[in-house]
């Protein structure tokens, strides 16, 4: 069979490769190789998803072997969980891309970077092979560090330090629980399958592994405490970096989460589980209150991410916890939706953020007003947006929080205090929405333009899918449940 | 010598020739050396590069037939095993590369031809020392490999570099003289210096004890491992970066693989010898990695670097007799690790050896920049370079034979030496300069260094078949 996962996974590669080795390429040049690299790859990712994941199991997987005797090989394969996630990652590029048709400083380097790094993202989500897993989790790292620092905000050299060094340090522990996996494992092998079919480390084992990936992965998705690399991250970061790194990077964390924690280590983070749901509800409320608190759009929807990734947290726990497999299909179903959403709702909103920002150059909520009748298609995007954004039903965010907050409510009826959190964001969005676009136009807005045409192609797929996932969830969760279902949760 | 009673009685004539011909890679190296040493002393010296350049590759070449061979000639002193063959097979071509890289650095000056000639007697003795089966041999191994290269260090005779030679020097003739002193206990004890007698030794532990750790220090030395490395960086710094390139990788891996040598015939758990061994290991990892992090000089930055990469080295001669992967995990690893050492410092005898030189080099100089983020990467040890394989297969006849912290220890260490490297990565891709000239014969080694760092890597499998 067509080898179409490794075609997903190693076209932007070599689109990096292209611009690597022609230096004399000029901006425009350069921006139509990225286009069209991440384009062949949202459409190769198309095929994968068209071809899905078979009886919900590992499918299309691809083997070459390495070193046979050491139990080290290239193995890549999608199932329920990582297919949307797959195509998540090959939508967002190809939006980002778009959305920096503007960026004419350096452009050749900035697009081989994005398209490393998208090679890296795919890579994460299609790997079987811990080793294999692991590089491209660090390389993640390497990519968004150099765009953040090359093309970010005023305080980026700090902000991109930060991010490597808090995600570099972070990802220790996960080697170390991959070597514990590995010594386990009989005969050792580093496929992640096996890990999974029948899980090597028991007891205490088990117990310090989980913990090691917990922090790992605690610290990508992030989690209070370790969060605090984001908000700084974020607000420095070009605003395509800010999609990828909420859309895509952040779901590393949780993806992760599910595959490494909750498939490799099941009965150590059922005995963790209620810590985990602990943590992850007092981590959604205090994002939502902290995004309550913020001035600067930017960082509101930064903290805003804190909390709808505790929802997905809160999705993991529960499933680990329950012995009703249906529960737990429902609560993972709800959890993998919910990144899904995410990836797509704060990607629109960090890209019309963004376009604000190019035309006011300042991110203070107290700086405008009345800014719909000036830029309506820009207002009526983010009200739409941030509709989505704080739970409305029929758009995106709605099918996943409620999966996860029905299974709560049967596992963790005191977990339901988290619901909490969705008055405090739609609070914070509508006074966000009141501050902004409502009210009187101040006169040094008047002039400011609509989304122009690059903007619209970026920011209007988005919003369309943010429709299409609320109105039609089952889209993406028929592919999601029956993996969710035959990993036979117990 | 005891172990001439044992030799075999009758057709000393035919042993002989067959030891002779077991040793016909050694003696192509001598005869490459005396030839080259002959040509410079008729003045042609541009005879003497291309005839040392053939005569070690054919010495090489000599190898591979005796590949798999497990045997040792003259009563025993000297082993024609694995890890001798291997040595031969690896530290001959890296002596070539070395000596390709230096001809821009020495051309058309006087002494041209000497260089080659300490080159390659310099590899005899680390030869010598990777094949070692009598503690007489671990000296000459390291008298032979230090006095070629003490000059080597010296060579452009301006202030730096003659007291980076002195220093050698002298710290070379202590700790030689050390080893000398201490090994005697061994003798005194076991009545033979073969190695292969070590086992006697369990009858007098002082003696052992004495021996081991005047051995440890003699070879320590030439591996500088901490704490007998305080002369490397100086002595890397002070010769041409050509030279630096030779100390780090040749004599180095000679040294390593006789303590192998010996660790092989020690009685099991003789006198606490893996721990003794594990001590020096985690403190050369930790120390070279902590010393290279604020290194704004290349070739010190690469020195202490190298210092880290003899610790992560140490932990297959941890699991020799342990683990059935110790042997192969040493030859692999070595072989990954000259081809991206010498590689990273042929892009150093490029840029320069300023960390300042380095910015920009990404932009200006694409090819070499990108090589030189491989080395890195693979010196860190990422899949799927040579360095990967090299360090997965050490870490797990580490872990294998017992010693799973030692393994988290150079695991740690390892993430640690990320940021050393990215240091030259980051700089590697900030403002661009202009572009360095790059000689011909440079390019020729970076191009070679890359080919295998990335070859041992994917062909791991390949190697580890021929090795096993």
């Amino acid at each position: 069979m067509f080898p179409v996962v490794s075609v997903t996974l190693f076209l932007p590669l070599l689109g990096a490769l292209v611009l690597v080795f022609l230096p004399g390429l000029s901006a425009r040049a350069a921006h139509l190789v990225g286009l069209v690299a991440a384009g062949l790859t949202l459409v190769a990712s198309g095929v994968v998803w068209a071809r899905g994941a078979l009886g919900g199991g590992f499918s299309q997987v691809e083997e070459v072997p390495w070193i046979p005797s050491l139990g080290v090989a290239y193995r890549v394969g999608v199932d329920g969980i990582s297919l949307p996630l797959v195509l998540l990652t090959t939508v967002l590029f190809f939006v980002a891309l778009v959305f920096s048709l503007e960026i004419t400083e350096r452009a050749r380097s900035y697009v081989a970077l994005f398209l490393l790094l998208e090679t890296a993202s795919i890579g994460v989500f299609v790997a079987l092979d811990a080793i294999v897993f692991y590089v491209f989790f660090e390389v993640t790292l390497v990519g968004m560090y150099f765009i953040i620092a090359d093309w970010g905000y005023e305080g980026r050299q700090r902000a991109a330090l930060t991010f490597f060094i808090y995600t570099l340090l972070g990802s220790l522990p996960l080697l170390l629980a991959i070597l514990g996996l590995y010594l386990a494992s009989q005969p050792n092998t580093f496929d992640m399958r096996e890990y999974i079919a029948d899980p090597p480390l028991t007891g205490l084992a088990a117990m310090l592994a989980l913990v090691a990936m917990l922090v790992t992965f605690f610290v990508k998705t992030p989690v209070f405490p370790v969060h605090t690399w984001l908000p700084l991250a974020h607000t420095e970061a070009p605003t395509a970096g800010s999609v990828i790194l909420a859309g895509v990077l952040l779901k590393m964390g949780t993806y992760g989460l599910v595959r490494f924690a909750l498939q490799m280590t099941p009965d150590a983070f059922r005995a963790a589980a209620p810590y985990v749901a602990i943590l992850a509800v007092f981590s959604a409320l205090y994002g939502a209150f902290v995004a309550l608190a913020q001035t600067d759009l930017k960082r509101l929807v930064a903290y805003t991410s804190v909390n709808h990734m505790g929802y997905v947290v809160l999705g993991v726990a529960v499933a680990a916890a329950t012995t009703d497999a249906s529960v737990a299909a429902l609560a993972l179903d709800g959890a993998v939706l919910q990144m899904v959403s995410h990836g797509v709702v704060t990607g629109v909103l960090f890209l019309l953020v963004g376009a604000l920002q190019d035309r006011a150059h300042t991110r203070e909520m107290g700086a405008f007003g009345g800014l719909l009748r000036a830029a309506p298609v820009l207002g009526w995007g983010f009200i739409l947006a941030a509709f989505a954004s704080l739970g409305l039903p029929a758009l995106a965010h709605f099918p996943a929080e409620f999966q996860i907050f029905l299974g709560t409510l049967r596992v963790y009826p005191a977990g339901v205090l988290v619901v909490l959190g969705i008055v405090v964001t739609a609070g914070l969005y509508l006074r966000a929405i009141v501050t902004v676009f409502l009210g009187e136009l101040p006169e040094r807005w008047k002039g400011t333009k609509d989304l122009d045409a690059r903007e619209l192609l970026s920011i209007g797929p988005l919003l369309a899918l943010t429709v299409l996932i609320g109105v039609a969830p089952f889209l993406v969760l028929g592919v999601v449940h029956e993996t969710t279902r035959a990993m036979g949760l117990l | 010598m005891n172990g001439m009673q044992d030799m075999p009685q009758g057709g000393g004539g035919m042993q002989m020739a067959q030891d002779l011909a077991l040793l016909a890679p050694e003696i192509a190296v001598l005869l490459t050396a005396v030839g080259a040493l002959v040509f410079e002393m008729l003045r042609l010296p541009k005879v003497s590069l291309p005839f040392t350049v053939i005569g070690l590759l054919v010495a090489a070449g000599l190898t591979v037939p005796l590949l798999g061979t497990e045997t040792t000639v003259f009563s025993e002193t000297f082993r024609v095993d694995a890890l001798s063959e291997w040595a031969k097979l690896v530290l001959l071509p890296a002596t070539v590369l070395c000596v390709v890289l230096s001809y821009p650095e020495v051309k058309d000056t006087d002494r041209e031809g000497t260089v080659y000639v300490l080159f390659s007697m310099t590899a005899l003795g680390a030869l010598v020392l990777a094949g070692a089966g009598d503690v007489m041999f671990l000296v000459i191994g390291v008298l032979l490999s230090s006095v070629g290269s003490f000059p080597l260090v010296a060579y452009p005779r301006d202030d730096r570099a003659t007291e980076a030679g002195m220093k050698y020097f002298v710290f070379g003739s202590v700790a030689l003289a050390v080893m000398i002193f201490g090994i005697t206990y061994w003798f005194g004890a076991t009545g033979s210096t073969l190695i292969s007698d070590l086992p006697r030794l369990s009858g007098a532990p002082l003696a052992a004890v004495f021996g081991l750790v005047a051995a440890l220090v003699g070879l320590g030395y030439k591996a500088s491992l901490v704490p007998f490395h305080f002369w490397a960086p100086d002595a890397y710094d002070g010769g041409p970066v050509s030279v630096a390139a030779f100390l780090s990788v040749v004599p180095k891996t000679g040294a390593i693989f006789a303590i192998a040598q010996i660790a092989r015939d020690l009685p099991a758990g003789a006198s606490g010898w893996p721990l003794a061994v594990a001590a020096l290991a985690v403190l050369s990892m930790t120390y070279g990695n902590l010393a290279a992090l604020v290194q704004e000089n290349v070739v010190r930055l690469l020195a202490y670097s190298a210092i880290a990469q003899s610790g992560y080295f140490l932990l297959g001669v941890v699991a020799v007799g342990e683990s059935g992967l110790a042997v192969s995990s040493l030859v692999v690893f070595a072989a990954a690790y000259a081809a991206m050492n010498i590689g990273a410092f042929a892009v150093v005898a490029l840029a320069g050896r300023d960390l300042r030189d380095f910015a920009g080099l990404g932009r200006s100089r694409p090819a070499a920049g990108a090589a030189m983020v491989v080395f890195l990467i693979s010196l860190v040890g990422i899949p799927p370079l040579g360095g990967f394989v090299g360090k997965f297969l050490l870490f797990g006849a580490a872990i294998d034979a017992g010693f799973a912290w030692l393994a988290i220890v150079g695991i740690l260490n390892s993430v640690v030496s990320l940021a050393v490297y990215l240091r030259i990565v980051v700089s590697m891709y900030g403002r661009a300069k202009e572009a360095p000239v790059s000689p011909r014969p440079v390019a020729a080694v970076w191009v070679t260094a890359l080919v295998f760092t990335v070859g041992v890597g994917l062909a791991a499998q390949v190697l580890l078949g021929r090795v096993a």
